[in-house]
């Protein structure tokens, strides 16, 4: 079982979210949150004093996967929430040990 | 510490109530004064019945018998009253015709009241949306008390102190005349400097002429009590706020009120300086707006910037507004409340200027706008919504007391010296003065309103206001009919007296403010801890945040 952790640009959401459910991904997690990469962000003025926004509004997807499909769906997202400009975001996969699923305690990649 | 002010404070205010009321109730009814009418069926009779020029119905015997004109003046008298003796189903026509003339004054000025009430609602939306978050709540309850606290001392004292005396110098013939109140408790004659008449609303203003000019003036008071609120927000102590309330209601606000509205000096001084119409505010640029945003810009001193306002180099940070739906809603919930402040201040739908006024005062309120949508767009390469949101104030505060006096040509050019000055006013403060103004209170409010007060000097072009405060009912600068005049059509002296007007208003506004409330804070701060600061004072103040369900709670 696979983690795969996408942080993108909130826009990109929708397309995201279509790509995963066209290749056949089960279940999602989103969450609205705040940062920044390289760019480190803008300046903007407010009332005439000058501030940075160097933590920008972003969305993280958090799907769980089996190991064989971890590839096509990197694929499918990457591709999906990508717009060539510098802020489209990273991608992180990492392993996970086990599964549970509350409502009756299964357990394994049937969880999935 | 907070607890025991407060207590301290509300058994205050409950002693003083009780034993003013106590106090007032007994007071002796003296000699032959007339009699209020709180029914309403005695007031607005044939003297109340005018045509559209002003002229009267019935022609009153001519008192001043040295007058030059003393002996046209008695013939007319004498003409009137043979042929009223003829004719005397026509001068019960005309009791009925002045009735029906107060009644829809009546109308007017509550109707218009109404709408002023509903500015606050725009204020509280407003100054909340320009606050942080975490102060959300805050900053609801203390438009909400502004309200509350400040209507207590104006019904307590301070309708006494600024209409007490109205009837002396100021009487309101549009809404009866409110010959009821006419002793002043400072002063006489034409140097009247305080009202003593209708303390807690009772005898001598228990009646219904007195009462619609009550509901009126009460919620102009009201502004001037929540204009504060943009500028001493997210770091003052509600104990000490509900102080600030109490003040403006019931000392600040009603004695220069009683100053140019209430019949008081400063109004007379054309009678007795040769000074125009002596000073005039028609809607209170100056007498509500300015009074309030330097009393605000006196306690944003005293108190000081909010912390991490300004950084160790004295660069002024931002604290960007935390809800721009609720700064624009806001803003046009008072344009509208405006169009009742404005064309309602002629007390009367007779005065049919009210159609000029109320499109001058858009004409501001747009004007103003662009200019400092345009400005900042120049300026920084971005309009800045809040700041179109302030230069749309702007204009209606610097408009508010030349309205009716100048034509919209001239309320168009008086919007756009607005819209510059909250600009200018806002970025001043901001890198030079360091006065923190979270919502712009001082820059709208306070320096547009005196803006306003001048620009009446300099553009009233004398179509409207002839025998204003009493000056020049015949003619005036050698004209019949000619009203109030400014600088540019002729008037240097309305131009003198509006500059000096002005300039009392900001003194009495800062130093009575600056003064009392220096005192209290030597006494115990008026500022919330640093803890309660940093933390917001929705929950440290009140006990719940405005929104409550932004974090996730444990119970």
């Amino acid at each position: 079982m696979k983690k795969i952790e996408a942080i993108i640009q909130p826009h990109k959401l929708d397309a995201v979210k279509e790509a995963l459910i066209g290749i056949g991904v089960e279940g999602i997690t989103i969450s609205e949150v705040r940062g920044h990469g390289r760019q480190k962000g803008h300046t903007e003025t407010y009332r005439g004093a000058e501030y940075t926004v160097d933590l920008l509004p972003k969305v993280k997807v958090e799907i769980f996967v089996p190991d064989a499909r971890v590839e096509s769906i990197v694929a499918a997202l990457s591709s999906a929430a990508r717009s060539g400009k510098i802020g489209d975001g990273k991608i992180f996969i990492s392993s996970i040990d086990e599964a549970v699923r509350i409502r009756n305690d299964e357990r394994g990649e049937g969880v999935l | 510490m907070i607890l025991n002010s407060q207590k301290r404070l509300s058994s205050a205010i409950v002693l003083v109530l009780t034993a003013g009321m106590l106090a007032v109730s007994t007071l002796p009814c003296t000699g032959q004064e007339t009699k209020p009418d709180p029914a309403g069926v005695v007031t607005g009779d044939r003297t109340s019945a005018v045509d559209a020029g002003g002229n009267s119905f019935v022609v009153p015997d001519p008192t001043d018998k040295t007058a030059p004109d003393y002996a046209q003046k008695k013939k007319d008298s004498d003409e009137y009253k043979a042929q009223a003796a003829k004719e005397p189903l026509a001068v019960k026509l005309a009791d009925t015709v002045g009735h029906v003339r107060v009644a829809t004054n009546f109308a007017w000025t509550l109707n218009t009241g109404y709408l002023v009430l509903f500015m606050q609602a725009g204020f509280a939306l407003l100054t909340c949306g320009l606050v942080r978050k975490k102060n959300a709540g805050h900053l609801m309850m203390l438009n909400f008390a502004a309200y509350v606290f400040a209507f207590l001392a104006y019904y307590a004292v301070g309708y006494a102190f600024q209409f007490g005396a109205i009837a002396v110098n100021a009487a309101p013939g549009n809404i009866g005349g409110v010959p009821t109140l006419d002793h002043f408790l400072l002063g006489k004659g034409l140097w009247g400097f305080l009202g003593g008449k209708g303390f807690f609303m009772t005898g001598p203003a228990y009646d219904a002429s007195s009462n619609v000019l009550a509901l009126f003036e009460v919620v102009f008071m009201e502004t001037a009590g929540y204009i504060i609120v943009g500028s001493i927000c997210e770091r003052i102590t509600f104990w000490s706020f509900l102080l600030c309330e109490l003040f403006i209601g019931a000392i600040l606000y009603p004695v220069f009120g009683c100053w140019v509205w209430g019949g008081g000096w400063m109004s007379q001084l054309g009678n007795t300086m040769g000074l125009g119409h002596g000073y005039v505010d028609f809607a209170g640029s100056t007498v509500v707006h300015a009074t309030g945003g330097i009393c605000a810009m006196a306690l944003s001193i005293i108190l000081g910037p909010r912390l991490g306002k300004f950084g160790p180099d004295g660069k002024p940070r931002p604290f960007p507004a935390h809800n721009l739906v609720y700064v624009v809603t806001g803003t046009f919930i008072l344009l509208f409340g405006w169009m009742g402040f404005n064309p309602g201040s002629t007390l009367g739908a007779t005065d049919l200027r009210i159609s000029v006024v109320a499109i001058n005062t858009n004409l501001a309120a747009i004007s103003g706008s662009a200019t400092a949508m345009l400005f900042w767009y120049w300026k920084f390469g971005k309009p800045d919504v809040t700041m179109a949101c302030n230069g749309m104030l702007a204009g209606l505060v610097a408009i508010t007391a030349p309205c009716a006096f100048v034509s919209p040509t001239s309320a168009f050019i008086i919007g756009i010296l607005a819209g510059l000055v909250v600009c200018l006013g806002v970025l001043f403060n901001e890198n030079v003065t360091k006065i923190d103004d979270p919502c712009g209170a001082i820059s709208v409010h306070g320096f547009c309103g005196l803006l306003g007060g001048i620009c009446l000097g300099l553009f009233a072009d004398g179509t409207y206001g002839a025998g204003w405060n009493g000056v020049g009912a015949a003619s005036y600068l050698g004209q019949a009919g000619k009203g109030v005049t400014g600088l540019f059509y002729g008037d240097t002296k309305q131009f003198l007296v509006q500059v000096i007007g002005a300039s009392i208003c900001a003194a009495w506004a800062f130093g009575a403010t600056f003064v009392f409330f220096k005192t209290v804070n030597a006494v115990k701060s008026m500022r919330v801890s640093k803890e309660v600061e940093e933390e917001g004072l929705d929950v440290p103040e009140f006990g719940l945040g405005a929104y409550p369900e932004d974090a996730v709670h444990a119970a």
